[in-house]
């Protein structure tokens, strides 16, 4: 079992008046990777600069490695940051943004060069020692910003959306790049991003963050396959999000049609939100569904046709199939039972942000 | 047609563009060749001379005040810089209203005019018992020169990342470490440029010098301008031209050099360029604070013996105070000012105890009147029997009783001639002022451009007194200037003694001062024509400069030291021939060359003079009169 390398305990912020964290409680393992992900303003950039040391926290502790950092300034913290707009320094050049944090410990001149060349290879830009920042593309410099970090051998590492300002393809390799340092490295990661899919390809953990609380933790398929509320449903890729009445344990009620499902202890006939991703809906012939409706828009995305069933009631299912059914055509809907995620439905608007941390 | 056509447009595009920078440039480069003139004249080529520029390094004055000027450029800059570097770094860090209303109070000096910002400065370090000085002008300097480093800094932090300062902090260094290694280096073109920017601001500035200044301390700005009175010399123009040339030299620096660090930078994998520079820049503070320490103790060392002596530009030989100071052991701290008009309330405010003050007549006779003056204890000036009785008697005339004041120069006004140029037109010489008003002489009259002079001419000329207040008799000259306007070429101030020598008019009204150095220079140019003085017999202003002791005078008895040496024979010998003006001076005169003695010019008969008058302070109503009559012949 590996221990905790971070502990954020009852953490509070707040802004003029502005409340960005909200009793926030976070343990951290070492060597994993987790992703704080959120919409902007959620939260998950305060969290890492607090981390960082960049802001003192209103309330709360921050144990790193047993050891109470709360009022820690940056400089004397044993992690490192890689920031959203690279922040490298214009006027060195590469070798020496990289040598910038070892000169200050005062390392040996080889001790040094040895540094520049090994991390320079990690990220492969070997022979870049003597360009100028400006002369770099923006993954380049991003990836000698993560160099000017992982040569200080930092226990753990923040990362403020690192991937923000590339374009897509760029993004995705360095995605594969990011996992390969983190396996060879052995650094812990902490990573904050806004976009879904890069939190699912590259984390062990996933934090989900919304209006300064978290909204659920876990692995990338337990937060995408079972949604704890209708936010981390919606925020985590696609879904169908539908009111829905639990009959009993393992039938739930949707639009007058009932669905077979797995989970259970939701009491009887208890108003639920279901989600239902629209990769797991089979298109079948109108008999052979659970409900029925008309196809009323189809798009030909690539990898599959994305369409809009429509059921009498008027609701609009989001379908992804690779089997394609023209527009107007009838059709029925079906789900196996284990596609079929139940949540509890918030009491209030409010109560959809409470956290799920106690 | 076409390609002519475009040869034309090509031909007046280039011309317009010369045609603008001679505007610009031709006058400085007039200055330029006049400082290697060996002739003193302005309108005539001598030989070649690196004279001036010797003469110009010779001069205590002047490389004081160069040192000087110097000094507060370059302390003033650097302070302003060091405040305006840190205060740009607090504002762009404030949120979007306080920044803004930063900004905008940063920006409200820049745009005020500096008469106010000087008069407000000068009154404030009254106010708070600031003796004016050299650290007031630092002070001033360093207030007007932060704004243009804040504006200049701004730009470049607002290009520089903030996130770059904490990566600094990240990667281990302290927020000293982290803001001099990363955030100064990526600033430092918008500092430099600032420095540089204040530099000239401070080289430049003359009106709020000119009010914080105290006593003794000239910069360049204000010795130049106390020099006017008596014709800029040339080495002020040698003096012009260096700064001129030093001023280009910065701003071509200031606007070449923000793009060189960035290219360097880019070649060289040294360890850290930007860490040298830090490095020299506090080298540099460091040499700057030793040299103003030195300063700060030259100029804040008290002497218990000392003298404050207030006085014209050009209007002692510079060796008098050297051999006063020698003699008596007493430390003279030597001011200049302009007119009478500034040095007046100078004195009335009483912001520097000036000890013994050189003021004309009617000047000596508000102040008394005021209450500005104290009374000469005689006993300390036994010399003041070498004095001749006939200028006392004069300066009963503004000082009755003879309680104040103490002729030091005196002189006339009287025609200037060109014979051979009246002899052409037909004209005879000169003998009254109303022979100015012989229609022959069209064109070919320079009149003083003073309403008390314009208006002696005229009054005079009718038989009045100088000093009449009447206004009729007052509107009667005014007709008459009016209708000598159409003949007058033109009213000026000095340039009556470049014009003539230069034989541009037939007559001018001039001070008889001016006359030695006008027959020496005639001599040298070699003249086809001859140029004569005539004191026309209806009478003329009579001038008298007098040493007087204000009344907060702190070394009283010094002053009339001073005063006393002053008029020693020998001393004001030694005067009279640096100033060229009349010296009133008996025993001096009797040792006096005998050319200068028969020179009638310089020397009339005081026989002759009885219809002459000195000017008397007429109170402000009839100034108000004479300035709205003198303004209505201007304006017709």
């Amino acid at each position: 079992m590996s221990q905790p390398l971070i502990d954020l305990i009852h953490i509070s912020k707040s802004y003029d008046g502005d409340l960005i964290l909200d009793d926030l409680n976070l343990s951290v393992k070492e060597n994993s990777f987790v992703t704080l992900l959120g919409p902007s303003g959620c939260g998950k950039t305060t969290t890492l600069r607090i981390i960082g040391g960049f802001e003192t926290p209103d309330t709360g502790n921050v144990i790193f490695n047993g050891e109470d950092i709360t009022t820690l300034p940056p400089n004397k913290r044993q992690l490192n940051t890689v920031f959203q707009k690279y922040a490298l320094f214009p006027h060195m050049n590469i070798a020496e943004n990289i040598a910038f944090g070892l000169k200050i410990k005062g390392k040996s001149k080889s001790y040094i060069d040895d540094k520049i060349r090994y991390a320079l290879k990690l990220v492969n830009l070997q022979g870049f020692e003597n360009r100028s920042v400006d002369s770099l593309s923006g993954g380049q410099q991003q990836r000698i910003a993560i160099a000017r970090a992982i040569v200080n051998e930092p226990k753990l590492l923040l990362l403020d959306e690192p991937l923000g300002a590339l374009d897509l393809k760029l993004r995705q390799d360095m995605q594969y790049e990011l996992i390969r340092l983190k396996n060879e490295l052995g650094i812990t990661f902490i990573y904050v991003t806004h976009d879904q899919e890069e939190a699912l390809t590259m984390s062990d953990t996933i934090v989900v963050m919304n209006q300064g609380y978290i909204q659920q933790m876990g692995t990338p398929e337990q937060i995408y396959n079972e949604p704890e509320n209708a936010f981390v449903a919606d925020f985590i890729g696609e879904s169908n999000i539908v009111e829905g009445t639990m009959i009993q344990d393992e039938l739930v009620e949707i639009f007058g049609a009932r669905f077979a499902c797995v989970d259970k202890g939701f009491g009887t006939n208890t108003p639920v939100d279901v989600v239902i991703r629209p990769e797991d809906i089979d298109l079948v012939k109108p008999e052979n569904g659970t409900l029925e409706g008309v196809v009323t828009h189809l798009i030909f995305k690539g990898v599959h046709y994305e369409m809009e069933v429509t059921t009498p009631n008027g609701y609009e299912w989001l379908v992804h199939s690779t089997d394609m059914f023209p527009v107007g055509q009838h059709v029925g809907i079906h789900v196996d039972p284990f596609d079929i995620q139940i949540m509890n439905k918030p009491a209030s608007e409010d109560e959809e942000a409470v956290g799920v941390n106690e | 047609m076409k390609p002519l056509q475009k040869k034309l447009k090509k031909f007046f595009e280039n011309f317009y563009l010369v045609l603008v920078l001679v505007f610009l440039y031709a006058p400085i480069a007039v200055m330029m060749v006049l400082s290697f003139n060996s002739s003193k004249s302005r309108s005539h080529w001598g030989d070649f001379t690196l004279r001036w520029y010797g003469q110009m390094f010779e001069s205590t004055a002047i490389m004081d005040a160069l040192y000087n000027t110097l000094l507060i450029a370059l302390l003033s800059a650097l302070i302003a810089t060091v405040l305006g570097t840190a205060a740009a770094i607090g504002i762009s860090s404030m949120k979007k209203l306080p920044k803004s209303i930063c900004m905008g109070i940063n920006n409200i000096p820049m745009l005020n005019s500096d008469i106010v910002t000087g008069i407000s400065l000068m009154l404030m370090f009254i106010a708070f018992g600031i003796s004016l000085g050299f650290k007031t002008i630092l002070l001033a300097h360093i207030s007007f020169n932060v704004p243009y480093v804040i504006l200049s800094v701004m730009p470049k932090l607002k290009q520089t990342s903030r996130y770059t300062y904490e990566a600094a902090m990240d990667l281990g260094a302290g927020p000293a470490e982290a803001f001099f290694r990363v955030v100064f280096p990526d600033i430092l073109p918008g500092v430099l440029s600032g420095f540089l920017m204040a530099f000239t601001m401070s080289l430049d500035d003359f009106i709020i010098t000119h009010f914080t200044r105290g006593a003794g301390i000239n910069t360049l700005s204000t010795l130049i301008y106390s020099e006017v009175r008596r014709g800029i010399q040339p080495t002020m123009y040698a003096l012009s031209t260096v700064i001129f040339v030093t001023v280009l030299a910065l701003l071509l620096i200031t606007n070449f050099s923000p793009s060189r660090p960035a290219a360097a930078q880019a070649k060289k994998a040294g360890p850290g360029p930007a860490f040298q520079k830090g490095l020299l820049v506090f080298v540099s503070f460091a040499v700057v604070a030793g040299i103003s320490y030195t300063s700060f103790l030259k100029f804040s060392s008290s002497h218990s013996n000392e003298l404050y002596v207030y006085n014209w530009g050009e209007y002692i030989d510079e060796d008098v105070i050297r051999q006063f100071e020698e003699e008596t052991g007493i430390h003279v701290v030597y001011d200049l000012f302009e007119t009478n008009e500034e040095m007046y309330p100078v004195i009335e405010a009483g912001a520097i105890q000036y000890d013994v003050v050189c003021p004309s007549d009617y000047m000596i006779q508000r102040m008394a009147e005021n209450g500005l003056l104290a009374e000469i204890s005689w006993d300390n000036v036994p010399n003041v029997s070498n004095i001749d009785p006939t200028y006392m008697e004069w300066s009963e005339a503004f000082d009755p009783g003879n309680l104040y004041s103490v002729p030091y120069c005196w002189g006339t006004v009287g025609i200037l001639c060109n014979a051979e140029r009246l002899e052409e037109l037909g004209v005879p010489i000169p003998t009254k002022w109303a022979d100015l008003w012989d229609p022959r002489l069209s064109g070919e009259i320079l009149m003083q451009d003073s309403v008390r002079d314009a208006f002696m001419v005229a009054l005079k000329s009718l038989g009045y007194s100088l000093n009449s207040v009447d206004p009729a008799e007052l509107n009667e000259a005014k007709d008459l200037l009016l209708a000598q306007k159409p003949l007058v070429q033109a009213y000026v101030v000095d340039q009556v003694r470049d014009k003539m020598l230069n034989g541009e008019a037939a007559v001018g009204v001039i001070y008889s001062g001016e006359l030695l150095y006008l027959q020496e220079e005639a001599e040298a140019l070699n003249l086809d024509y001859h140029l004569q003085y005539v004191l026309p017999e209806e009478g003329t202003n009579l001038w008298i400069d007098s040493w007087v002791i204000p009344w907060n005078a702190r070394n009283k008895e010094n002053a009339e030291a001073w005063i006393n040496f002053l008029c020693r024979p020998d001393i004001a010998k030694k005067n009279f021939e640096y100033i060229t003006y009349a010296t009133p001076n008996k025993a001096a005169f009797e040792l006096l060359d005998p050319e200068y003695q028969n020179n009638r010019d310089v020397f009339p008969d005081t026989n002759g003079l009885d219809n002459s008058e000195v000017y008397r302070y007429l109170g402000a109503e009839a100034d108000d009169l004479y300035n709205t009559l003198w303004k209505e012949v201007k304006s017709r």
